[in-house]
């Protein structure tokens, strides 16, 4: 196998590999600015040198030459090599700033050029802490500056286009951005205008950055010069607490990334996940801050003499036990929700199979054409498919009112699905029965209900959802609330705040945390109410459940679904009509 | 009232011509957009836009060119435009107190238009005649040579009579005899 001396440690590779990502495969660190895994490679920062060269070939002997002491001769390129651009071949030597005094000195040089008009203000940028920036600066940057001229002043607070923010003078021209959309979103919005020390990046005029995946420049950006205009100076890094997650605003489900400080989502980044959504993530999804955070429901409701009032949870188990009591199987209706997750609707399902109701339906919400063939999907909803293999019967809107209408139905229950909201269904269909919403929201349909229960969201539990391909994935939960506790469940991550905030200090309130808890938790207690109770204590348990008993789950388990970032479930999507 | 921006039958011969040249669709957007500039008199942000959907090329690539080059005006210029050139040679020379001094006499600054709209001051990069530091290019055209206060005056009022100045051929210093002979 062709092998590469890095530092005087062999490594063997295969194929091309780029030296300076191979270094980084290996944990090798490096510093570096422009370049990207998933876009082209400039190589204009100038920040990755290294030295390089390859073993003399004797093609007469067909043998390495070898000096004196039987070590092969390396001849080295006259210059410093950019290790982002470079490909690595057999025997090649590497020399980086640990073992090459002039790789050192050059990474320093660079950084000095690249700090001359940069702004040393770290304190009041909104980067610092994850900048690329500050920590090369520290790692390997020089002591002090040097310069001691007044700096090349640019525009601050650009409004790039309604979601993003560009400071110019914290730009490095690194054309990260642009290359972003030139070759992902495919835009082409951006690109640097001036030259020389007058450079950054801009639209053209009359135009604005409109592009539906323009934030995820402001991720790539390396410095603080591309920000949030929604999340800018809201939060620093470290205060914040970082989970892994699922968008579930559609059917793509690209893993991101949660960030929560108090038990607020303070914003969403996307994870990476080469199966699914690479590096990126559409706007969109990240607007879902707002409904995880905002306008929840929050300890159970119940419709007394036509007052909504809030309600212990006793009452709700016992409310909702009550209703059921003396039903005929064809007089409950229960609704499942290809916006809930797998766990939920199936803790649903099985409640009410066991107890002998089989009306048990869900209607997609599928907007034929709305997307746009990358990570933008036609299915509004994170998992029509989990529903699907679930076996709920998928209904249009059209025959789900035609059922409400014909049908005697004396109570419903929905899961969280804004039914009346999106045009499903008329309101009239649910006042007669006894119709209970189990949801995380407020909203039209829930205004409806004789009896709400508050349920956890995606990042207030662990849960799967399987999407629009069919490829399970999970959350984890990042969001206490009132019933979770971060320190006790080890699957949630503890940050500074969490760690040292107390609930008397400015920092940190139990206002946040919101009387919920997941739909399947609900459901076991109303199961153990009626005798039927099944242990569930965590969702992972239910997934494993699942797992043993439909064979499209077979083989599941969280720690699978982790180790594998999701598991592909579904092998031709287009034959899933129901199991 | 807006101005709108369009290129005749001729002119979109002319660019097929140019596109021809090249073998993808972003490089001929130079001399397209010289031809603009030729046109119009500018590339203002509705000749970029014409220009980038003549050649079915993103305006901010287009923008990015136009902002590259202090030869294609960007925004509308005077009848005449001085590029004082300040870069190295010519800043050593005197390039700024050129500037400066045209500054002065035009009541303007870099970058500006007089009100009469006859002249526009640019400071502009190396133009390659630092043999003949300092210097000044007017319009995209005439180089002016070993340029001092007095000649730089001489050149404004010509001007201001309607006169460009001449052509000025500089030998170089090893041609000098010859061409004194
Ligand atoms: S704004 Fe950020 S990503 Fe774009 S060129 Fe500048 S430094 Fe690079
Ligand atoms: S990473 Fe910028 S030159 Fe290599
Ligand atoms: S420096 Fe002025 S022409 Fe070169």
């Amino acid at each position: 196998m062709p092998e590469i001396f890095i530092d005087n440690v062999r490594y063997e590779f295969e194929g091309k590999p780029l030296v300076l990502q191979f270094m980084l495969d290996h944990g090798l660190d490096h510093p570096f600015f422009c370049y990207h895994p998933s876009l082209s490679i400039p190589a204009n920062c100038r920040q990755c040198y290294v030295e390089a060269g390859t073993p003399v070939f004797n093609r007469e002997t067909n043998s390495y030459e070898l000096d004196e002491s039987g070590e092969r001769v390396i001849r080295f390129f006259p210059k410093l090599m950019t290790a982002c651009s470079l490909e690595a071949t057999d025997g090649m030597v590497i020399k980086t700033h640990r073992t090459s005094a002039l790789v050192e000195r050059a990474q320093k040089d660079t950084m000095e050029f690249i700090l001359v008009n940069h702004p040393l203000d770290c304190p009041i940028c909104d980067q610092a802490g994850e900048c690329p920036l500050q920590i090369q600066t520290y790692k390997y940057g020089p002591e002090g500056s040097r310069f001691e001229h007044k700096k090349v002043h640019k525009p601050k607070r650009i409004k790039l286009g309604p979601r993003v923010i560009l400071d110019a003078e914290r730009c490095i021209n690194c054309t990260r951005c642009v290359r972003f959309t030139e070759e992902i979103s495919k835009t082409h919005q951006l690109t640097i205008i001036s030259r020389g020390d007058k450079n950054y990046p801009a639209v053209a005029p009359g135009t604005e950055f409109d592009d539906p995946y323009s934030l995820n420049t402001v991720d790539i950006c390396p410095v603080g010069a591309l920000t949030s205009s929604d999340f800018r100076f809201k939060a620093r890094v470290w205060e914040m607490n970082q989970t892994p997650g699922i968008d579930i605003t559609n059917g793509k489900g690209c893993n991101i990334d949660v960030w929560t400080r108090d038990n607020v989502v303070m914003r969403i980044t996307p994870r990476y996940n080469p199966a699914v959504n690479d590096h990126w993530m559409p706007d969109f999804g990240r607007e879902d801050i707002r409904r995880m955070n905002e306008n929840r429901i929050s300890k159970p409701e119940v419709l007394l003499d036509g007052d909504r009032i809030k309600s212990s949870w006793n009452n709700a188990e016992l409310n909702f036990t009550e209703n059921l009591a003396g039903l005929e199987s064809n007089e409950i209706l229960v609704i499942g929700s290809a916006f809930s997750s797998v766990e939920d609707n199936y803790a649903v399902k099985k409640l009410f199979s066991t107890l002998g109701f089989n009306h048990q339906v869900f209607v997609p919400n599928i907007k034929e054409g709305s997307g746009d063939g990358f990570l933008i999907d036609d299915d509004q909803y994170p998992n029509t498919n989990g529903c699907r293999l679930l076996g709920f019967e998928e209904l249009t809107s059209e025959k789900l009112t035609l059922l409400l209408s014909k049908g005697n139905f004396k109570m419903i229950v929905s899961l969280e699905d804004d039914l009346v909201g999106r045009g499903v269904l008329n309101e009239d269909l649910l006042k007669e029965p006894y119709f209970v919403y189990m949801g995380s929201n407020h909203n039209k349909t829930s205004a409806l209900a004789d009896l709400i229960v508050p349920i956890a969201n995606s990042v207030e539990q662990s849960c799967s959802y399987v999407n629009s391909s069919g490829r399970i994935q999970r959350t984890t939960a990042a969001k206490e609330t009132l019933y979770t506790n971060r320190r006790l469940n080890l699957e949630m991550s503890v940050g500074r705040l969490d760690r040292y905030g107390t609930k008397f200090d400015n920092w940190v309130t139990d206002r946040n945390r919101i009387d919920c808890i997941p739909a399947w938790d609900f459901i076991e207690r109303v199961a153990t109410n009626l005798d039927k109770q099944t242990g569930y204590e965590s969702a992972s348990e239910i997934m494993d459940e699942i797992a043993s008993v439909l064979p499209a789950f077979n083989g599941l388990s969280y720690d699978r679904i982790d180790d594998e970032l999701g598991v592909q479930i579904i092998g031709d999507v287009s034959k899933v009509t129901s199991a | 009232m807006s101005e709108t921006f369009e290129f005749t039958k001729e002119e979109l011969a002319e660019i097929d011509k140019i596109k021809a040249k090249y073998p993808d669709k972003k490089s001929p957007v130079m001399p397209v957009l010289w031809l603009a500039q030729n046109k119009f008199g500018h590339v203002e942000p509705e000749v970029q836009q014409l220009v980038a959907k003549t050649l079915d090329i993103p305006a901010a690539h287009v923008y990015g060119v136009v902002s590259f080059y202090t030869q294609y005006y960007g925004t509308r210029k005077g009848k005449f435009v001085f590029d004082v050139c300040t870069t190295l040679t010519c800043q050593l020379c005197g390039g700024y107190d050129i500037l400066h001094h045209l500054e002065d006499k035009l009541g303007i600054k870099a970058g500006e238009t007089t009100e009469d709209g006859m002249f526009s001051i640019q400071s502009v990069e190396c133009l390659g005649a630092c043999g003949y530091a300092p210097m000044m290019q007017i319009t995209n055209g005439v180089y002016c040579n070993h340029l001092t206060k007095e000649k730089v005056d001489r050149i404004v009022d010509d001007l201001k009579a309607g006169k460009m100045p001449e052509f000025e051929q500089i030998p170089f210093p090893q041609h000098q005899n010859e061409s004194s002979k």
